[in-house]
């Protein structure tokens, strides 16, 4: 009976603890919603839905287990891939960052030209007494006077009284009229200031007597979607990469963030610039990982092998130190070992009593940056062909000895291809791993030394992944988000083909069907 | 018997023969290994704090550089290493415990599309975290307008998004794991009443505890080493930063390299990662191993 009451408990406590949870889910998603955060909104209310139907509705099982990790994975893994592939097929990149109207509204109000047949109108300055901002009071176009700031501008109600012979005012209500002396010390914020007039007419200080008038050359006709230069006549209208254009090419430069389809991969094979070191990138990019894998394999293979000798005593010291640099912070040991490089005073030079260009010269640094990536991988590759060698079933190399095999030949001929096929998918596995190996190239040498034909992105040491990266977030020309994008699309196809391809050669696959 | 009669012993011939050159070769890999970690310790207690000019044995020993760290108050170690505590466990237990879930179902339960997920978590990963870095960051800033504590600077989203970011290595791993715990413990369990997730609880984790460790552990690690997705969401106050982020300012500060209180700092970040790896070192070989070797 007990039982039965204490499991009655334990479920109506798991009910309820589900019940808070979901309504949590569901208050936050009504927060976001009321913040108009739509995607987020409707993340947390689908998510709701579904962790109800999956709890207590649906009778299957595996929904249970999966759901948190599908959930986590979706919000911040497969919804950012999505948005940056949606990225990829734009022209986003400095100088088309703002949205069309905003583009346009920005290349009118830097169109200004002062206007000659109109001399400039003297001004004063006010100081809203409430919120001590800054005003100016003109007389414009006839002899209204207004006051206005950037934002605001309103007709002042003069009295006879408050104007002084020479036409200035006095005495405003509710704001102190400064002395030209007292304007200097606002010299900053009149510079900042702006009055736009209905007519597109815009007045700005030109010094702290007068203001300069001046008007846009440039008129947007929406209806025909152009920008007119009205002291040319010249016709602009949008061209395909999300700018104002003559009909001579000539563009209007901001331009606008634009949907440009297939053309940042198409310009990685026709654009010279893009293709020259991107093509670079790329043989390192495999010729890096191939490289590595082999390396390090062969290493700890040859480790294994030394190290798997029934007489010989403290092989477990010997592996405990052997993967000490699995447990350093690469992160840190890293950045030890871009000093260990200095050329001539570096520990290393000095050690071979060398000078050598270590991280300057190209091939120095493709070396230097395939030791230490040997020094991070060797340790794992040693633990797992140990593994796969005293995995090798005994009978065999005996049956082998008996039958005359010679020890080499029993290593080319039975060791080797049993120990290879056992870490064949692993082997990819790594691959994938070096060719996406982000920290080592950018901690090491930065990706550097850089092509002198790159603009100053690409590197010899550079591999798609850390090229792509200073692409969009460091690039010395202006981060252009869509062609980096673009490139990591590449990039998550090529590593992606290569770990389908060692998924499928993997026991633990076959074992699924 | 004389020295040199057991010199020329079959046995010392043998060791002599076959395995002098075995520990000869460990050296020079010993020398390989720990080279990076020497200098580090080397400079860490240099006082000059030049790793470019060090000496092994430095000529000017003292815990300058120690003492340096600590009381930089602009740089403060001390929160750092808190940050990094709170973050990387987390994150470390969040990844192993969502994984652990995933695994668990998709090793004992048979369900259309299995094959697919466990493919589909793998590949989704492939893609670079990194260069969704500025989604990532917009997503944060979206959720701090409306919760504080979700927002940039913050550690909470942070242990979130990387809550999920190791699952496809961490599934695979304790799958295969939970794949060689006969199944017959689980039927047995099954006909004594126990669900299917007190199987899990009961019988399942209390036997893949080494399995759990080397996923832990390997989380951890890789918790440790994040820097730029960190940055990017907790933003450059340097009361927020990781020891990852943080140490960093070090070397790409604006006066130049300081390798002084750099090291004394990665020394100090090392010392219990590698403690615990040489703790645990039995269960993460194994674990490694039958990972990869077992189907």
């Amino acid at each position: 009976m007990t039982t039965v009451n204490l499991k009655s408990i334990s479920k109506s406590f798991k009910y309820a603890l589900s019940f808070i949870f979901v309504l949590l889910i569901l208050i936050m998603g009504a927060k976001l919603f009321r913040d108009k955060a739509w995607f987020l909104a409707s993340f947390f209310f689908f998510s709701a839905g579904l962790i109800i139907y999956v709890y207590s509705i649906s009778k299957k099982t595996p929904g249970k287990y999966l759901l948190p990790g599908v959930l986590l994975l979706t919000l911040f893994h497969i919804y950012p891939a999505f948005y940056s592939g949606a990225v990829a097929f734009t022209n986003d990149s400095n100088g088309h960052q703002l949205s069309k109207q905003q583009a346009i509204a920005a290349i009118i109000q830097d169109s200004r030209v002062p206007i000659d047949s109109q001399p400039p109108i003297p001004y004063q300055t006010l100081i809203e007494t409430n919120s001590s901002k800054v005003f100016i009071l003109f007389k414009y176009p006839d002899s209204t006077y207004w006051i206005a700031n950037s934002g605001t501008i309103r007709k002042l109600k003069t009295n006879l009284k408050d104007i002084a012979p020479d036409g200035k005012i006095i005495k405003v209500d509710g704001f102190k009229v400064l002395t030209p002396a007292q304007t200097e010390s606002y010299t900053s914020e009149l510079q900042n200031l702006t009055v736009e007039l209905d007519s597109g007419v815009s007045l700005q200080p030109q010094d702290l007597e007068f203001l300069e008038v001046s008007k846009p050359s440039f008129i947007y006709k929406a209806s025909k979607d152009q920008l007119v230069n009205v002291l040319t006549g010249e016709i602009y209208s949008p061209n395909n990469n999300g700018q104002m254009a003559s009909s001579s090419g000539e563009v209007i430069l901001p331009g606008w963030k634009a949907t440009i389809g297939w053309r940042n991969f198409t310009s990685i094979i026709t654009d010279k610039e893009i293709r020259r070191p991107l093509l670079a990138v790329l043989i390192w990019t495999f010729v890096n990982a191939f490289l590595l894998v082999l390396l390090s394999f062969l290493m700890g293979l040859t480790l294994a092998l030394i190290f798997n000798f029934p007489y010989l005593r403290s092989k477990r010291f010997y592996r405990t130190i052997f993967i000490t640099p699995l447990a350093i912070p690469s992160v840190l040991s890293l950045l030890v070992w871009s000093g260990l490089f200095t050329t001539g005073t570096g520990v290393i030079d000095r050690l071979f009593h060398i000078s050598t260009p270590w991280l300057t010269h190209p091939w120095w640094a493709r070396v230097a940056v395939l030791i230490v990536e040997l020094w991070i991988t060797f340790p794992y590759m040693f633990l797992i062909s140990t593994g796969a060698i005293q995995a090798i079933p005994n009978e065999i190399l005996e049956a082998a000895q008996i039958d005359g095999a010679s020890p080499l030949k029993s290593f080319t001929q039975i060791k080797l291809p049993l120990v290879v096929r056992t870490l064949a998918p692993l082997l990819v596995a790594s691959t994938a791993m070096a060719l996406n190996n982000f920290g080592a190239i950018y901690l090491l040498t930065g990706g550097g030394p850089t092509f002198s034909n790159s603009n100053g992105n690409a590197g010899a040491t550079d591999i798609l992944i850390s090229y792509t990266y200073k692409l969009a977030f460091n690039s010395q020309e202006g981060n252009n988000y869509g062609l980096a994008s673009a490139l990591s699309i590449l990039n998550f196809i090529l590593v992606g083909l290569i770990s389908i391809y060692g998924l499928r050669k993997m026991k633990t696959m076959e074992g699924i069907n | 018997m004389s020295t040199l009669l057991s010199f020329n012993s079959k046995k010392t011939r043998f060791w002599l023969k076959k395995v002098l050159w075995r520990h000869l070769v460990g050296l020079v890999v010993i020398a390989f290994s720990v080279f990076p970690l020497v200098w580090m310790i080397s400079a860490a207690f240099d006082a000059t704090g030049q790793i470019s000019t060090q000496q092994l044995i430095p000529l000017h020993r003292g815990l300058d550089n120690f003492t340096q760290l600590f009381s930089n108050t602009g740089k403060p170690f001390l929160t750092w290493a808190r940050n990094s505590l709170v973050i990387a466990l987390s994150a470390a237990a969040l990844q192993v415990a969502i994984g652990a879930l995933a695994a668990y179902s998709l090793s004992r339960h048979r369900f259309k599309g299995r094959k697919l997920t466990l493919t589909t978590i793998l590949i989704v990963q492939m893609f670079p975290q990194l260069l969704a870095a500025t989604t990532l960051f917009l997503i944060i800033n979206t959720f701090g307008k409306s919760f504080v504590f979700l927002g940039l600077g913050h550690q909470l989203p942070l242990i979130l998004i990387f809550g999920g970011s190791a699952l496809g290595v961490n599934t695979w791993m304790l799958k295969s794991f939970f794949d060689t715990l006969p199944t017959e413990i689980d039927e047995a369990a099954k006909i004594d009443g126990a669900g299917h997730f007190e199987i899990f609880l009961k019988i399942i984790i209390p036997l893949a505890t080494p399995i759990f460790v080397v996923t832990f552990l390997l989380s951890l690690i890789g918790m440790l080493n994040e820097y730029l997705i960190t940055s990017v969401i907790l933003g450059l106050d340097s009361k927020n930063m990781t020891v990852a982020v943080g140490l960093q300012q070090f070397i790409y500060g604006q006066y130049g390299k300081n390798w002084g209180p750099f090291t004394a700092g990665a020394l100090l970040a090392t010392i219990p990662v590698l403690a615990l790896f040489i703790f645990l070192q039995k269960h993460l070989v194994s674990g490694l191993v039958s990972g990869s070797t077992k189907g």
